[in-house]
This record gives C-alpha cells, structure tokens and sequence, in this order.
C-alpha cells in the first residue's frame, strides 16, 4: 500500500514539472528567436475593392466591417430562402432549424410582452440573428466581426430606439406616450420630463457600447495573442480559453442586447397607465 | 408580465446593464448641459443643472432596474 500512494503521488507531480520545463524552454527558445517588432494590424482576409468611392466612402478598399455586413446580410439571406422553400408538415432539417429559432424568440417575446408580443417577431428576430452571426463571425480567423466597430452597434441601438418610440406612439397616440414621460403626480412634470427624457436617451448608448465594448476587446486580446507567433503558448491559449470564452459571450451579448429591446417595447406598449408593480 | 422566477441568464442580463446606464445618464446629461449652454452662453449653471437631472436619471433607472420602484414612478 505505502508503494502505491508513492507512485500516484509521483505520477501528479511529474505532469506539473513537464509543463513547467516546456514552458521554460518555450520561452527560451522564444526570446532567443524573436523579432523585433510586433504586427498588430492586420487587414482581414477578404476585402473588397472600394466601389463606392463616389459616394464618399474614403480609402482604397471598402471598411471590412462593410464587407462583413454583407456577408452576415448574405448568409442569413440565403438560410432563410432555403429554409422556406419547400415546406412540408413533416420538416426537413433545415425548415426544421429554422422553425425551432422562430418558436424560441417567439416564447421569448411572449414572457417579455404578453399578448401582443407576436407581432415584434420579425424585428427582434432579425435583430438577434444578425448580431448573433456577426459575433460568431469573429471567431473564424481572417474574419472580423462587424459589430467590433461603434458604426454597426449605433446603427442597430438607433434603430431599437426608434422602433419602440414609434410602436409606442402607434399604440397610445403621440399625447397620451408622452404623458407617461411626466412620472406620477402632475405638477411634477417640469422636473420628472427632462429626467425621463435623459433615461431615454441613455438606452441606445448602453446597448451600443455594451456590444461594441465586449466584440473589439475580444478582438484585441485575440490579435496580441497571435502576435505573439514565435511563442507556441498563445496557441493554446487561444484554442483552450479565448476561443470558448467568444463563442459564450457572443450569444449572451446577444441575448442582452435583444433581452433589453424586448424590455423598452414592452414598457413602451403596455397598457394601463397605473400599475405599480412588476 | 412575466410570474415565474427569471432564469439565470435572464438574470445576468438586467444585471448587466445597471452599471453603464448609470454612467450613459451622468455624461448625456452634461452632454445635453454643455451644449446647450455653447448654444444660450449661460455657462455655468445650465451645464450644471442638467449633470444634475443626468444623474438623477441615472438613478431613476438604477433603481427601476433593481425593483425597488415600480413602472410611473
């Protein structure tokens, strides 16, 4: 017995002290062969040429978060057309897949909304899809996602905020919306507007930098740890913890970030102007 | 309006946007404040005063967000 406990607790020990000579001789090695200066930039695999110079778009190749754009744009595109091409009451996989992501945001939107919830479908889905696809796209290499850039996240945190300012003005008119800005009592009104007012406005701010903040910091902790080619460690941090970490908060930004539309919508249409809890 | 106690991720997700709403209010209320004092050249008070309902809103939210006041309030 005392044999036995000797040779497992050698055989614990002996991983350790070959992970610690590797990475002694890895850095070694490293320094003694390193270059002397880091690359951080590099353009991405694909770029197109810039075709759209008299529009205004500067520079000799289109941005690559354009040319990612449309490329999410172009797979979500062509996944929908082939997915509803033939149905049938007994669904292939793909009709199948299509039908199971339509009834999830679908029960989403009926927690978050209620009853009325169905008909926000087409936006939120969208929505979701196009920010969960362009975060997955990030992980490809060569590829960059385009909602690591602030133009992208803008456009789609503008979007949501008007999209619920008008759903809710289309359901209660445009007086009794902005009576809700007003808070409880009447007299204070003058004080609770501008106030209520500024809370708007700091949605489509959060919503973009929240996604802009976590997709190009993924991308720049990406990008310094390739840099760092002569080491073979970074490798394996990439494939061991940066590369699951992007794939969990790529769907959970998404989720927050649809989560939270779903949450202005639905406190911009409920009805029943006095509740007080919920 | 949803009876069943919100998953952990749903969770997650309201916690997460306390923070940066918080400081999102504070500096689009100075922003509105600064502008608008550039544009009436009453500086500093108007600046001031609309820090002040930009941190009130701040607020507003974060307690929204955390339950404790209820939706017109």
């Amino acid at each position: 017995m005392p044999s036995e406990t000797v040779e497992s607790r050698s055989g614990g020990k002996g991983i350790w002290i070959l992970l610690g000579i590797l990475t002694v001789v890895n850095l070694a090695v490293g320094l003694l062969f390193a270059p002397h200066q880091v690359e951080l930039e590099h353009p991405p695999i694909v770029q197109l040429p810039n075709f759209l110079a008299f529009l205004g778009v500067p520079g000799e190749w289109m941005p690559p978060y354009l040319t990612f754009t449309w490329l999410v744009m172009g797979i979500l595109v062509v996944m929908g057309v082939l997915g509803t091409r033939a149905l049938r009451p007994v669904p292939g996989p793909l009709q199948n897949f299509v039908e199971v992501v339509i009834e999830g945001f679908g029960g989403l939107l009926d927690q978050m909304i209620g009853r009325q919830g169905r008909q926000f479908l087409p936006f939120i889905g969208t929505t979701g899809l196009f920010i969960l696809t362009s975060n997955l796209l990030g992980n490809i290499p060569g590829f960059q996602p385009p909602t690591a850039n602030l133009n992208t996240n803008v456009a789609l945190a503008l979007t949501v905020f008007i999209y619920y300012n008008y759903s809710g003005i289309r359901k209660h008119g445009l007086l009794n919306y902005l009576k809700h800005f007003c808070g409880p009592v009447l007299w204070l009104a003058p004080l609770m507007f501008p106030i209520e007012f500024i809370a708007h406005l700091a949605r489509p701010v959060s919503l973009s930098i929240r996604l802009f903040g976590n997709m190009f910091g993924e991308e720049a902790v990406i990008t310094i740890l390739l840099a760092l080619v002569w080491l073979v460690m970074p490798y394996f941090i990439w494939l061991g913890i940066m590369l699951p970490l992007s794939l969990f908060t790529a769907a959970v930004q998404t989720f927050i970030f649809i989560m939270l539309s779903m949450v202005y919508i639905a406190g911009a249409v409920e009805e029943g102007h006095g509740e007080e809890h919920h | 309006m949803p009876d069943e106690e919100p998953s952990l991720l749903r969770q997650l997700a309201r916690l997460s946007t306390i923070g940066v709403t918080l400081v999102a209010a504070t500096a689009i209320g100075l922003a509105i404040g600064y502008g608008l004092d550039r544009w009436l050249g009453t500086s500093p008070w108007l600046t001031l005063t609309f820090t002040l309902f930009g941190i009130a809103a701040g607020f507003i939210n974060l307690f929204r967000d955390l339950g404790l006041i209820g939706r017109g309030q």
